[in-house]
């Protein structure tokens, strides 16, 4: 680790500037919100402080916690689970309004704090009106930003069997790329590697994907508009930002109405406070007809049931196995690193500026987006192209087309 | 007390916070505005609202360090910022609860900070909003402290935490068999007590003491009153917890002498040590201290009522708070230890009516620790008469 010697506050700060700079690219005098969860402290307190030295007019923060959550949950009449208080829905409309920078960051503290709860009512304790808005703003591509992890004991404790918050930050350093000398030279290469990855694909003019491999028999039809993007997204006003740290995919938006078949997924996925196991999906024109797990069924048929096109893909994603996620060979439970891990797809809502013309027929749009990961050694993929031509693209995690 | 696991502790102080302070109703939405080191008493404070049957529950948690990074790093225009949210958020308020906490865990956290910029660095047009609710008497409030390492160090000179529990939960009523019960006894007393003076229509107050020889003036339409407060639809609430003193605004425009603090005073990040104030028609005219002098000149400058007075509150030695001889170094159970006196805005609680030219009015409000036992107040009649009120800490008049 080149990052060894660093005391905690240097390495904070040192994770705090590449949100900042690389990540949310935060510009002179940018408004800049910052959201995370009250365990979050230590970086939500370094981002700030990078914030203002980056030249942002003011820092916003806004903590949540999933304890208050929990009370929500437990004493809240059914009306109020998915309310938006107005104050709230002001606040991220005004994060639209004046193109603000946005920092979230993750890392569940307690992932099985509603573990007992009824999934039902978990799945709905979601703000409607707040997650339509912040869809809206991301479709529109007003804002520049970025989301990051941030290492804590509970979040440990559920990778390693045991707390061990100091492992994780290691292994966070690793994925995001702090172990290099130069972390932001890392970030160029990265993004110019994987940035060829999307060209090739566009090249290729990808009309399908196949995925095979154990329990996973499933087509994903691309809209002719769908286009393959790399690690960097730019907002309308052509603002270049890094939207996950870490990201190792190339993604694409698939056309609603062509999904067909089974997928079993490759990896646990936490949602809501719940972890779900063994999850199997089968797709019927496009729409999910049928869930299994082993575990968490109900956290994701609440979610199905959010709105009418919750059940529709949104997201298609390629990931090989030169992943640094892939290569810690750790399961996260958290999306941000996982999804990163591996190839995944995505119920719910598509990002629209990975079409050609935005938000067209056949591209979704819901209030929900949960990726779940669906690739491996075992599993092949192949593109069917628009002159009906089978390309292999993965292989033993290998990418092919280098 | 003894019998109690620190969770079951915590659920009573919440629920105690919940039913008597704020007195949180069916239907109401309840706005928490704490500190991300309050976590666990705001997560038992959210619980006890949904079970009196709150609506919603929000909880603004706030985090210093924050503040500290805007005042360190922020350019100038941050300082004094709100964002407009969260004056939508405040005005959501009306019609509702609202709970605040206390318990500073870094006490000295902006000590060494530009202390002019850490006086502006205060949302001004919440304040604004929140005295203009005040006055309207829209929202049932009130104000608790959590014990916490920082403020336990601060306090003991060690983070002895469970030892500041127990203070708090003696000042509190906590250590009560029927904590409710026993907050009913204890207002009944403070109100008889504020009946009492109210009656004796002084025309000002006068207090001496070492480094203190103060006279201000009261107002005719302004009584004395304990912290039992009504919404003006009717919802009695406590708006702090402790509370000790029986308070009146007073004249703004009558204030003359010299006032020094008798305890540390801790404020906007820094601890004011040996604060000594010359009054001159009402308004403070010069502010030395041992330390931190430069907060109250800033804090003063703030606007242009700053400077005058806004309260002033008695409170003799049978205070739980007085009684602990801990300088808690947080106002909520400083200012229940002993007298005390404010600079700022008047509490318009106390007029029937409209409070008129005599209330002060400003953005901020700060109390000042100027009792003990060596203190002396007198009232001061209209025929020039002097009345015994507070002699060696003790209650001179009846009640």
């Amino acid at each position: 680790m080149a990052a060894a010697g660093l005391t905690h506050a240097e390495r904070l700060k040192r994770y705090a500037e590449l949100a900042v700079r690389v990540g949310a690219n935060v510009q002179e005098g940018q408004l800049v919100e910052v959201l995370g969860r009250v365990e979050h402290a230590p970086v939500v307190r370094a981002v700030a402080a990078a914030a203002y030295r980056a030249g942002a007019r003011y820092v916003d923060v806004y903590y949540s916690d999933q304890h208050l959550r929990r009370a929500l949950i437990e004493h809240a009449a059914e009306d109020v689970l998915s309310w938006t208080p107005p104050w709230l829905l002001e606040r991220a409309r005004h994060i639209g309004d004046e193109r603000a920078a946005v920092v979230a960051l993750t890392g569940d503290a307690e992932p099985e704090l509603h573990a007992d709860l009824p999934g039902e009512r978990v799945g709905k304790a979601r703000m409607l009106e707040l997650a339509e808005e912040n869809n809206r703003q991301i479709n529109e591509q007003l804002n520049n930003w970025t989301v990051v992890g941030v290492p804590n004991e509970g979040w440990s404790k559920q990778m390693f069997g045991e707390a061990d918050a100091e492992r994780l930050w290691e292994l966070v350093e690793f994925c995001v790329r702090l172990d290099e000398d130069d972390p932001v030279q890392a970030w160029r290469e990265h993004v110019a590697r994987i940035g060829r990855r999307a060209r090739e694909l566009n090249e290729l003019k990808v009309d399908a994907l196949h995925f095979t491999g154990p329990g996973t028999d499933l087509r994903i039809g691309l809209l002719p508009e769908s286009r393959w993007q790399g690690c960097e997204s730019e907002t309308a006003e052509g603002l270049a930002y890094v939207a996950n740290m870490p990201t190792e995919e190339v993604f694409t938006t698939p056309d609603l109405r062509r999904t067909e078949g089974v997928v079993r997924s490759t990896r646990p996925l936490a949602l809501y406070g719940q972890i779900v196991k063994g999850l199997e999906v089968r797709f019927e024109g496009g729409r999910i007809v049928d869930v299994t797990a082993d575990e968490g069924a109900d956290v994701v048929r609440g979610q199905l049931k959010t709105d009418e096109h919750a059940p529709f893909l949104g997201e298609v994603a390629l990931v090989d196995g030169t992943s640094r996620i892939g290569k810690t060979g750790m399961t996260f439970f958290d999306t941000l690193f996982d999804e990163n891990a591996t190839c995944h797809v995505a119920y719910g809502s598509a990002y629209a500026e990975a079409v050609e013309g935005g938000v067209i027929d056949g591209v979704n749009v819901s209030t929900v987006h949960t990726d779940f990961m669906i690739g491996g050694p075992e599993i092949a993929v192949d593109a069917q192209t628009a002159d009906g031509t089978v390309v292999p693209l993965l292989r033993d995690d290998v990418w092919l087309l280098d | 007390m003894a019998a109690l696991t620190p969770d079951e502790r915590l659920a009573r102080y919440a629920e105690l916070t919940v039913r008597v302070g704020a007195n949180v109703q069916q239907g109401q939405t309840v706005f928490l505005l704490t500190q991300i080191d309050h976590a666990p008493l705001a997560r038992a404070i959210a619980t006890a609202s949904y079970e009196a049957g709150a609506r919603y529950v929000d909880v603004q948690y706030r985090d210093q360090h924050v503040r500290k990074a805007m005042i360190e790093l922020g350019p100038d225009e941050a300082l004094d910022h709100t964002p407009e949210w969260l004056k939508t958020l405040w005005h959501a308020a009306e019609g509702n609860a609202l709970i605040a906490t206390t318990g500073d865990p870094e006490p000295e956290l902006l000590a060494d900070l530009d202390g002019e910029r850490v006086g502006r660095a205060r949302m001004k047009e919440l304040n604004e909003i929140m005295r203009a609710q005040m006055v309207a008497r829209t929202v049932n409030w009130t104000g608790v402290a959590y014990p916490n390492d920082g403020w336990a160090a601060k306090v003991f000179g060690e983070a002895d935490v469970e030892r500041l529990w127990e203070a708090v939960a003696f000042c509190t009523r906590l250590d009560e068999a029927d904590p409710v019960a026993a907050w009913r006894d204890h207002m009944a007393e403070l109100e008889m007590r504020a009946a009492t003076l109210t009656e004796l229509r002084f025309d000002a107050i006068r207090y001496t003491g070492p480094g203190t020889d103060f006279t201000v003036g009261l107002l005719d339409n302004a009584r004395w009153m304990s912290a039992l407060f009504h919404t003006a639809s009717g919802i009695e609430y406590v708006p702090n917890m402790p509370t000790e003193e029986i308070f009146t605004t007073p004249d703004c425009r009558r204030a003359e002498g010299t006032l020094r603090s008798t305890q540390p005073l801790a404020l906007l990040g820094d601890v004011i040590e040996g604060l000594e104030l010359t009054v001159k028609d009402g308004k403070i005219v010069d502010v030395q201290a041992d330390r931190g002098a430069d907060l109250v000149r800033g804090q003063i400058a703030s606007d242009d009522r700053a400077a005058y007075f806004g309260e002033l509150a008695l409170v003799d030695g049978g205070s739980r708070v007085g009684k602990t001889g801990i300088t808690f170094f947080d106002t909520l159970f400083d200012e229940n230890a002993t007298c005390h006196v404010a600079y700022g805005f008047g509490i318009p609680e106390v007029f029937d009516g409209e409070p008129g030219e005599g209330m002060n009015v400003s953005s901020v409000h700060t109390d000042f620790m100027i009792g003990g036992p060596e203190l002396n107040v007198d009232g001061l009649t209209s025929d020039g008469r002097s009345v015994p009120i507070l002699r060696e800490d003790r209650w001179q008049l009846p009640g």
